[in-house]
């Protein structure tokens, strides 16, 4: 007798199916199949308002968003064919920006960095070098959120769960953060990141007796995005602060008074019990925040709108900007499918290297 | 709404039943409203969107529904047109004014300007820089730069370029920035509102919009619907005046939201009976005194309460109809906007000037030229 045959174990197989069978529907309605649809659009010029459909273009969006050159200059020569210098000393060169349009090789490309090689200057041409910028600084951002929100996050939790007095009440007040919407937090904050008015700044006149100039937080490319990453870890470490005190919780309290019999100090039992012991927790947290701080939009809309200088548009605004407010809907999509593909591959890769340590540590 | 029950009280053949819209998502619910064929008859446009909608085919021109007699002595900023028909009329429009004080003027030695003779370059220029070196004001002019909206920045500073002699997009042909969004008379706007932030003559980022009646900022650029509380701030030292004229006579943006008729919508006639409505006089003269809105036609002016020949906001009726020129008529505006927006910002905050319009000007004519200049549609 085949196992199909047996009433019992077909049943078997097709509960799951069945039990899983909202969520699944869920997902194919409103993730899979929309994402398709977006596969789809990259592929075409489609706007969001136009009385013409949109036509296949094949890979054009993608060449547009990808698209990489370079440009290597020789310095500005007077009459003598002396190299010709600016007032600070530097070569002079001719403006990029008016060679990539002039140039027929370079039509469409624009500067995205440069630098000096020797007597050369190279400049790094991209098609779409918003795009690319904003890719860095949505590594950027998670590279310095991830970190220090998890770390405040495991602080909180170790304060709290401390068996201090009142300890309910600091949970709720560490929590509240997350609760509040984006926007607010972000209108609030940009308050206090004010160059001539805000809390931060007066604070810190005054603690420096007036010797700290006023930083103008937002207002700078090398500070608005550091301003965002305080700003986000503060309103996020509340979720990962409940996930870590679950985590810390779990761990048996017997451990640590045998530790302390043992004679280990505070340092230790940390090191030795309750990171080892919520090594999965921690993993997870790290997990969860990686993909939220990917997904960084709110914050960037309301407090900078991507500048200054787009020193603090991510990838998500760019989709945003481009597909629904330029209303090029396709290219939107081809951001965000693009954006999907990368990321697939950084978990992919992550998670290979799980596996591979798991195997080396039984 | 009132105006609504008043036309409908005024015949019975027809009747106009509101729906309301969240202004955030206005157009986007208007797109899949059409989308989905389930438009209303008739929809409040944002008069820069007037081109796109017409173009996508969301409105039907307004001729032969509306009478040429009723749109004749409407300001033409208020009635949106493209490729030559009519598709939208407003009943109001806004307007940018310079708001300061009569006493601070009299302390920097500054001439009060008037419509005839408006304050040059210069004028305007050396009012800023003795308002900074008298020190009383950290920053003295809000351009009210703290609002980062595409629709703002297009609406109050493209008229400034406009002033200095470029513009967004070359207006007879609509289908190429170069040379009128990056050509001289661009890059010395561009160099000019640079030097604003370095001089620290405006601030980039207000910490409210309130600068001026809490007496941070001695000049505002803003529009009329400021003008209650500034009254209410400064009383009779208030001034209102025309902003400076750059070297091209005085420029400020027109069109505000205008009611269009949908394709879709199966009772034209009487959509358009219900503009033309709207469009009377007295029915002008009474949105205008219910909102603060500027009247579209000076006949609406004279039957409101503010507006006409001696009311408290002549000046605005008077700013609208000299100086008020709308912005471009063309399905490429999002991305005009857009574009000419993030440039700005970027000239603010330090970017090359010529970089930055260059930027646009590609972007620009990229996105137009990725539509065949929207020629197909204009010429059916």
């Amino acid at each position: 007798m085949n196992a199909s045959g047996d009433p019992r174990a077909r049943r078997r197989r097709i509960t799951p199916w069945l039990f899983g069978a909202p969520a699944l529907f869920g997902l194919a309605l409103f993730l899979v199949l929309p994402f398709l649809m977006a596969l789809i659009l990259t592929f075409t010029d489609q706007r969001l308002v136009s009385p013409e459909p949109g036509a296949v273009i094949g890979l054009r969006n993608y060449e547009r968003l990808l698209s990489i050159s370079a440009l290597v200059q020789t310095p500005e020569r007077d009459a003598a064919g002396r190299v010709a210098h600016g007032y600070s000393g530097e070569p002079l060169y001719a403006r990029a920006r008016a060679i990539t349009r002039t140039v027929h090789a370079y039509r469409g490309y624009h500067p995205l960095t440069d630098f000096r090689l020797g007597e050369r200057r190279v400049t790094v041409l991209a098609k779409d070098p918003a795009f690319l910028r904003a890719l860095g600084n949505t590594f950027v951002f998670a590279l310095l959120v991830v970190p220090l929100q998890c770390s405040m996050a495991l602080g909180l939790a170790l304060l709290v769960n401390a068996g201090l007095k009142a300890q309910t009440i600091f949970r709720a007040i560490y929590f509240s953060p997350v609760v509040m919407s984006m926007v607010i937090v972000s209108v609030v904050w940009a308050f206090l990141f004010d160059k001539d008015l805000g809390l931060f700044n007066q604070a810190l006149k005054a603690v420096s007796f007036g010797l700290i100039k006023p930083i103008d937080w937002l207002g700078n490319p090398s500070t608005a995005m550091p301003a965002i990453v305080i700003m986000s870890a503060w309103q996020g470490a509340g979720f990962q602060m409940l996930i870590l005190l679950a985590g810390l919780q779990g761990i048996s309290q017997e451990l640590y008074d045998a530790a302390r019999i043992d004679g280990a100090g505070a340092w230790q039992r940390f090191w030795h019990i309750t990171v080892p012991g919520m090594r999965q927790t921690i993993g997870f947290v790290l997990i969860v925040t990686t993909i939220a701080a990917l997904g960084l939009f709110a914050q960037v809309d309301v407090m900078t709108g991507g500048g200054p200088r787009g020193a603090t548009a991510t990838v998500m605004f760019e989709a945003v900007q481009r597909g629904v407010r330029e209303e090029n809907i396709a290219y939107g999509a081809t951001i965000a499918v693009v954006y999907f593909g990368l990321i697939t591959i950084l978990i992919l890769l992550q998670q290979a290297l799980q596996r591979r340590r798991a195997k080396a540590t039984p | 709404m009132v105006l609504i029950d008043r036309f409908n009280a005024s015949q019975s053949k027809w009747r106009v039943v509101a729906q309301s819209l969240p202004q955030g998502g206005y157009n986007q619910s208007i797109v899949a409203a059409s989308l989905a064929g389930r438009m209303q008859c008739l929809i409040a446009v944002d008069s820069p969107m007037v081109a796109s909608f017409a173009w996508a085919g969301h409105l039907r021109p307004l001729d032969g529904y509306v009478s040429g007699g009723a749109l004749a002595p409407i300001s033409p900023a208020a009635l949106g047109r493209y490729a030559g028909k009519t598709y939208a009329a407003g009943q109001f429009d806004a307007a940018l004014a310079i708001f300061t004080k009569r006493s601070i003027l009299a302390r920097m030695h500054t001439r009060v300007p008037t419509l005839d003779r408006p304050w040059s370059l210069a004028e305007f220029q050396t009012l800023l820089d003795r308002l900074k070196a008298d020190g009383e004001y950290r920053y003295p002019l809000d351009l009210a730069t703290r609002d980062d909206k595409a629709s703002w920045w297009t609406y109050a500073f493209s008229p400034m370029l406009q002033s200095f002699g470029g513009d967004l997009v070359d207006r007879q042909s609509m289908t190429n920035a170069e040379g009128t969004l990056n050509g001289p008379a661009a890059r010395r706007f561009g160099a000019w509102f640079q030097a604003l932030f370095v001089k620290g003559l405006v601030s980039r980022q207000e910490p409210d919009e309130n600068a001026f009646v809490k007496g941070r900022a001695a000049v505002v650029y803003t529009g009329d619907w400021w003008a209650p509380e500034y009254r209410k701030y400064a009383g009779d030292d208030l001034l209102i005046l025309p902003p400076p004229d750059f070297g091209q006579g005085v420029v400020i943006g027109g069109g505000s939201w205008q009611w269009g008729i949908s394709k879709a919508c199966p009772h034209p006639d009487g959509a358009g009976q219900f503009i033309e409505f709207l469009l009377q006089p007295r029915q002008i003269a009474a949105m205008s005194d219910a909102s603060g809105g500027i009247p579209v036609t000076e006949a609406g002016a004279e039957a409101s309460r503010d507006f006409g020949k001696t009311g408290k906001s002549r000046i605005f009726f008077e700013l609208m109809r000299r100086f008020a020129k709308g912005r471009p008529a063309t399905p490429a505006f999002a991305v005009i906007s857009n574009a000419f927006t993030f440039a700005m910002r970027d000239v603010m905050d330090g970017k090359n000037v010529e970089d930055a319009l260059d930027d646009a000007t590609d972007d620009i004519d990229g996105a137009i030229a990725d539509h065949h200049g929207y020629a197909a549609v204009r010429n059916r």
